[in-house]
């Protein structure tokens, strides 16, 4: 065979794989928006959910998702900064970092379910705050904090060498050099895998189902006080989220519409991770041109 | 005036002035990384407002020993230095001398021009804000006459506040020397500023480095012998991390003493 022919057998099984790939997220997006955008429509999206009757809303599984998310970017976001700083930047190149690592990659491979079973037994159980946006928020932390970290060294490695001796050189202090120069430099690449990652946790349900719950109390939206137990802002009520609701309707929903439902809320989901993903690009690319100047 | 200093070292400092002596005087220093010997046994003294060109065939010590003389090579692992660096009386090699301040005082440039993407100005008056100078106006001032003094203020002056990324190799590493400028430090280290650079730029470079030997003590690693000839005072030969010859550069360039000083020059190694 001679390695012109190879080289096109190669060639054509590359598209070949490509296609398919494309092909299939085509075909779920397509089916999904096909079925789910008929049911979307304001009062979709602004009325509570209806236990028996047809007509049900998304509205307070969508803010319960959006609060949650919030809850669990609070949590990771200061965390997972510092630890991703601390293993690019200060952590020696030994047994301990090495240790660190791997347990931030096996924190990070963890099934997601473990990952509520745990959060049950410690959250929910052990300290004693229930099924609650707390403690999901928490069990996501778990679930998340791991791929911040990970973000944050990568983007902190891909940071020039030359960048730190240049701020050192001028009688910079370390902390000072990583804080006025390799972070912002690393900014773009950070912020891209926070959004991308707010996509992974916007759509969890495993992790939520023993922490977060399957219900949420009568909210009224007219009450901030984060105190009072039907104010929506109260953390330490249960609450269904929007993936969550999708699980439920399907395997346990007795309205008539619960096909609709089930669209319409996958279709919301879908499209809200979408969103984060095409921002995360558009702020990706928005600061890189700021930075290299050709805005 | 001196913050490395150690307070009664003052008049010491003093008096090694009045010979008008040198700033930094190199006394046996050995560096190593690991069990291997990059530089053997350097002794040299380095004269104030001079310029001092280091040539040697690649991999002979230069940036090792350049590294060494504002402790940049301490944030490489495995790497260590013994001897002395002499400067107004403290030996910058021992643990109690201030680093930061060090640098400030012992300013780099290095190879590749390494700009921080951040505005022009907010690459100059970094290191100002950080030294706490936070008046706008001095900040202003000190950042024009930083730019001037490079040679740069010209084509830059309209643009400022746009990305240092979006200037031309050249114009990146006068604005890396400007930089290094702002903290009006004594010494200035340049690691081959100009080997990433075209003809034009690199001439650019030249010809400031003249300029500013007036006011600053200028060390210069270049593989460049032309360069070294047209710029340096001294110039001082390594090779294979024993430095081989140091003297004029006229005199070493015309008689050089050193049977291998002279094949160097003469390109028939390196
Ligand atoms: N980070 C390092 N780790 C180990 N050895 C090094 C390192 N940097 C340089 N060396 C060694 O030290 C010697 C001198 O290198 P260097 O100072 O870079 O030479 P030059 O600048 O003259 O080309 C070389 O033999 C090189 O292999
Ligand atoms: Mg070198």
């Amino acid at each position: 065979m001679t390695s012109k022919i190879t080289n096109r057998i190669a060639l054509t099984v590359i598209v070949l794989c490509a296609l398919v790939m494309t092909a299939t997220l085509a075909a779920l997006l397509g089916y999904i928006l096909y079925h789910g955008l008929s049911a979307i429509s304001l009062s979709f999206l602004t009325k509570d959910s209806s236990s028996f009757q047809a007509g049900g809303g998304i509205k307070n599984q969508l803010w319960n998702s959006f609060y949650i998310l919030f809850a669990t970017m609070l949590f990771t976001v200061p965390l997972g900064l510092c630890g991703g700083i601390y293993l690019s930047e200060y952590a020696k190149p030994n047994k301990l970092t090495q240790f660190i690592r791997s347990c931030v990659e096996v924190l990070a491979s963890l099934p997601s379910i473990v990952v509520g079973m745990f959060g049950l037994l410690i959250f929910v159980n052990y300290f004693g705050w229930q099924y609650s946006i707390l403690s999901g928020a928490l069990a996501l932390t778990v679930f998340n904090l791991p791929v911040i970290v990970r973000v944050t060294e990568d983007a902190l490695q891909s940071v020039p060498r030359e960048l730190r001796e240049g701020g050192l050189a001028l009688g910079v202090t370390q902390w000072h050099t990583i804080k006025t120069i390799v972070v912002p430099a690393a900014f773009p690449g950070i912020l891209t895998g926070i959004i991308l990652s707010a996509g992974r946790v916007f759509g969890e349900s495993a992790a939520l189902l023993f922490t977060a719950g399957l219900s949420t109390p009568n909210l009224d939206f007219s009450n901030w006080n984060p105190m009072s137990m039907t104010s929506p802002l109260n953390p330490f009520r249960s609450a269904e989220t929007l993936s969550v609701h999708i699980w439920q309707v399907n395997t346990a929903g007795i309205t008539p519409d619960i096909q609709t439902i089930a669209n319409g809320s996958s279709a919301v989901l879908v499209l809200c991770v979408l969103g984060f993903n095409l921002f995360a690009r558009m702020v990706g690319k928005f600061i890189d041109r700021k930075l290299t100047g050709k805005a | 005036m001196n913050q490395v200093y150690v307070k009664q070292n003052v008049e010491e400092s003093h008096q090694n002035m009045k010979k008008a002596s040198p700033v930094l005087e190199v006394k046996d220093l050995n560096i190593y990384y690991g069990e291997h010997h990059a530089v053997k046994h350097i002794t040299m003294p380095i004269e104030e407002k001079s310029i001092t060109a280091l040539i040697g065939p690649s991999g002979c010590g230069k940036s090792t020993f350049l590294r060494t003389i504002n402790r940049m090579n301490d944030l490489i692992h495995g790497a260590r230095s013994e001897g002395e660096i002499l400067y107004g009386g403290i030996n910058l090699l021992t643990p109690k001398v201030d680093v930061v301040q060090l640098r400030k005082e012992i300013g780099m440039v290095f190879q590749r021009p390494n700009p921080f993407p951040k505005s022009i100005y907010e690459n100059l008056v970094l290191s100002l804000k950080f030294s706490g100078i936070r008046d706008k106006k001095k900040l202003k001032d000190i950042a024009e006459d930083c730019l001037r003094k490079a040679a740069l203020w010209d084509e830059v002056k309209d643009r400022l506040d746009k990305s240092a990324l979006s200037l031309s190799g050249g114009q990146q590493q006068r604005l890396c020397i400007a930089r290094a400028l702002a903290l009006k430090p004594k010494v200035l280290l340049l690691d081959e500023p100009s080997s990433a650079l075209d003809p034009i730029s690199s001439s650019k470079i030249e010809e400031l480095l003249l300029k500013l030997k007036e006011e600053y003590t200028i060390i210069i690693v270049t593989h460049n012998m032309q360069q070294a000839a047209r710029i340096a005072d001294k110039t001082a030969f390594f090779y294979q991390g024993e430095l081989i010859e140091y003297g004029n550069t006229d005199q070493m360039f015309t008689h050089p003493a050193e049977k291998r000083t002279e094949d160097y020059i003469s390109g028939r190694f390196g």
